[in-house]
């Protein structure tokens, strides 16, 4: 079976080109969100394998939105996924919790390492 | 609940912090420097874990001056962080020196079960003194520290009542202030590390080795084209607080910023083993390198930067060359000498120097501290004894103590096979030994220390001692000794149980005594040039201790010659030699098992015949006197050929041939020689 992921970024863009990669790679993309909000409410009801999750998003940030999934559920293998230059908030969402992070722009071999990672972990 | 068991875990992990606290001050008293953050945060958090373990004990006045050392702790990192670490001064320093040496004492007083006695009144009134006067409104203190510390010292004499201590009241009545003071800023640290002691004390099971942590500094360097290297660095610390406590880093956490270039090292006190360790940084991902050391390797940061690490295979590779190097040393020292020339004698000596110089270097090298080994041993000694439902209580020193790293390499399963004696047939179970009056949980020390030129590796236990009278009977049974014999001394039983096929053991069970004893042991141990010793007392407890060279893989030896064979013997072991006619012509009959060299009767071990040759003309004309394990033994071989230093060689014998030899060398003219094992010949 293979395995589910969450992607949460508020730009269809990047949904799409991580979707992407994760799919090409074998995973089954179970669910989207555009907010903060929405991950923490998709993450509970799906309860996917890996969440792929953005810095900067509206209503509720990814880190926050972090935090509040794994407060439901300390194993949630969450990949941080930011931008140059965001190094103070990827640092905070790791102790929030994140177990990996990947910078954009992306490509794919080393997301696909760090979702390795995260599994492994 | 019975403490005692945790006595000596206590005083273990108590003196590494107090150790610990010493080279902080070290530290601090070399560079002259103000305290930083960091600093004071190893030595509150080494103070603090004292305090906690100590409360665990019920060992008050441990506890008390802890509690207010890590008072004046807690006031001085305050103060460092509020910029004014400058003003701490060198009474800081000298302080925390007299606080852990006195602590030093009563941790020893309280696990030697010594009577109680207060800490020292006037350190305990320094220490309340200048935590208050560090405490003080730092407003008053801009305006003239002596005047704050004078009134703060005389608020405290004055509840003291008075300078004279014999008058001074009871201790706990000056402290109980101190120990209400909440120290609010340190309530995480407090939580963790009483719960870290609270489980270690409590135990979950019948061992407690698991709450030992050793500290280990983790070197990282990640790929430096890597995105956001802090990040990584930060996972990096994630992941190692998972397994254990991280106590600093370098650079610090708050310096991880977008200039950090990407070396990383983490001092991390961890229960895991270095594997697990390593396992996880690599984890954090774009990790190039780790590397994990126990902290007393560590020689400050100059020093990593300083090291290479070599292939293993090169360093054997330099060694085997740097042996034949110094064989062809001796040679040319020979020819030099017959040749008479005395520029080319000068010039011989020269290089000879050198290359002695050379092989120093290199064996030097090789050394490695046996700690290498013996940190898999208490997860080990965990293991069986859970497996024989004994209750054990696992010691290791001189972990630091170095060996060659082949020799490191080969007393691992010797030393194995000594602890799991210990545990499987030295130590009682729990009820024998409440029964007998002894702690329930028995004690396995396994110990490395130098003495001289050897290194000596010990295990010890407080077991039931090894049963002579039943080893006697078992070797009278066997016929190994004469019916008339009535008690067997420490040689007599090593030798005893160091012979082929000898084992006591009444009960197979699955970790020892399938009949594969301490006669394993002993011949690995004689293979790498060592030799072995028993002390045991009955109810009282073993101790085997395997004393090895510093280095196993040159040798003296003295080439004798056997048939067409040359053989080395091991000169350590040989006391003389002398000619086989001028021995029969001293004495009265000419025997040839026995000859008596200064009325003292040898057994006579004809070399030829032992390794199966068939003798020449000149056969056994030569004695050699070899000593083993105090037992005189003589050989007869046909000719000396001198003495020289050999390389000794892996030794892949056949099976049932390892008993005569203990390796193999190649000697000057490239021709190969056996290396009789001496201790075989006994």
């Amino acid at each position: 079976m293979s395995r589910t992921v969450l992607i949460c970024d508020d730009a269809i863009f990047m949904r799409t080109m991580v979707g992407d990669i994760l799919q090409q790679a074998g995973f089954d993309i179970v669910g989207e969100a555009e907010t903060g909000v929405q991950a923490v409410e998709k993450y509970k009801q799906l309860k996917p394998d890996l969440v792929t999750m953005d810095i900067v998003m509206p209503d509720m940030g990814g880190i926050d939105a972090v935090r509040e999934i794994t407060k439901g559920d300390p194993t949630a293998r969450i990949l941080m996924c930011s931008a140059m230059g965001q190094q103070a908030l990827v640092v905070e969402a790791i102790q929030a919790g994140a177990k990996d992070f990947v910078v954009k722009p992306f490509q794919p071999s080393r997301v696909l390492e760090a979702v390795q990672r995260v599994l492994a972990a | 609940m019975d403490l005692s068991r945790y006595a000596e875990l206590f005083r273990t992990e108590a003196r590494e912090h107090l150790a610990a606290i010493d080279e902080a001050l070290l530290q601090l008293a070399e560079r002259d420097a103000t305290p930083t953050r960091d600093t004071v945060d190893a030595l509150f958090r080494a103070m603090h874990t004292i305090k906690g373990m100590a409360g665990a004990m019920g060992y008050a006045p441990v506890e008390q001056l802890a509690h207010a050392s890590e008072s004046l702790l807690a006031a001085a990192r305050d103060r460092v962080d509020h910029g004014l670490g400058a003003s701490l001064g060198t009474a800081f320093s000298t302080l925390c020196q007299d606080a852990a040496d006195a602590l030093a004492g009563h941790v020893d007083d309280a696990v030697d079960g010594r009577a109680p006695r207060a800490p020292e009144a006037a350190l305990l009134r320094r220490l309340v003194a200048h935590t208050a006067a560090w405490e003080a409104p730092r407003a008053v203190e801009a305006t003239g520290e002596s005047h704050v510390e004078s009134r703060v010292e005389s608020r405290v004499e004055s509840r003291a009542g008075s300078h004279d201590e014999a008058d001074a009241p009871p201790f706990g009545e000056r402290v109980d202030e101190l120990a209400t003071r909440p120290l609010p800023s340190f309530a995480e640290t407090a939580e963790f590390s009483i719960a870290d002691v609270a489980s270690a004390v409590r135990g979950t099971g019948s061992f407690d080795t698991d709450a030992v942590s050793h500290t280990r500094v983790v070197a990282v360097t990640f790929d430096p084209d890597a995105p956001l290297k802090a990040v990584r660095a930060q996972l990096v610390l994630t992941r190692l607080e998972a397994l254990g406590r991280v106590q600093s880093t370098e650079p610090p956490v708050q310096s991880l910023t977008d200039r950090f270039e990407g070396e990383l090292v983490v001092v991390v006190d961890s229960t895991e083993a270095d594997d697990a360790l390593e396992a996880a940084v690599r984890g954090a991902g774009d990790v190039r390198s780790v590397r994990v050391r126990s902290r007393r390797e560590r020689q400050g940061n100059r020093e990593s930067l300083r090291s290479v690490r070599i292939d293993l295979h090169r360093l054997d590779a330099l060694l085997d060359l740097v042996g034949e190097l110094v064989i062809s040393r001796d040679r040319l020292l020979q020819v030099a000498e017959q040749s008479g020339d005395r520029q080319v004698q000068a010039a011989a000596l020269d290089a000879s120097r050198l290359v002695s110089a050379l092989q120093d270097e290199i064996l030097q090298t090789r050394l490695v501290p046996v700690g290498h080994v013996f940190d898999r041993f208490p997860r080990l000694v965990r293991d069986v004894a859970r497996d024989l439902d004994k209750m054990i209580t696992f010691a290791m020193e001189g972990r630091d103590i170095a060996l060659d790293r082949s020799m490191l390499d080969a007393i691992g399963d010797p030393i194995v096979h000594l602890l799991r004696n210990a545990i499987d047939h030295g130590i009682e179970t729990a009820d024998e030994r409440e029964a007998v009056g002894k702690p329930r949980a028995g004690r396995l020390v396994l110990r490395a220390l130098r003495d001289r030129g050897s290194i000596v590796i010990a295990v010890e236990d407080d077991g039931r001692g090894i049963d002579r009278a039943r080893v006697l009977a078992r070797a009278q049974s066997e016929g190994r000794v004469p019916a008339e014999v009535r008690t067997l001394d420490d040689e007599a039983l090593i030798t005893l149980l160091a012979q082929p096929g000898f084992s006591t053991a009444a009960t197979v069970t699955a970790v020892s005594g399938r009949g594969v004893g301490i006669d394993v042991v002993a011949s690995r141990v004689r293979a790498l040039g060592g030799s072995m010793e028993v002390t045991t007392e009955p109810g009282r407890g073993t101790m085997f201790a395997l004393r090895l060279p510093v280095t196993l893989a040159i040798v003296r030896a003295l080439l004798v010659q056997v048939g067409d064979q040359t053989y080395a013997v091991p000169a350590a072991a040989i006391t003389e030699a002398v000619e086989l006619d001028d021995v029969w012509a001293a004495s009265e009959t000419r025997t040839t098992d026995t000859v008596t060299i200064r009325d003292e009767s040898l057994p006579l071990v004809r070399l030829c015949g032992h390794f199966g040759q068939v003798a020449g003309d000149d056969a056994g004309t030569q004695v050699i006197v070899v000593d083993v394990g105090g037992r005189r033994v003589a050989c007869a071989v046909d000719a000396l050929l001198g003495q020289q230093d050999i390389v000794v060689k892996p030794f892949d014998a056949v099976r049932g041939a390892a008993a005569l030899f203990s390796g193999a060398t190649i000697l000057g003219d490239g021709r190969p020689a056996l290396i009789v094992d001496v201790g075989a010949l006994a």
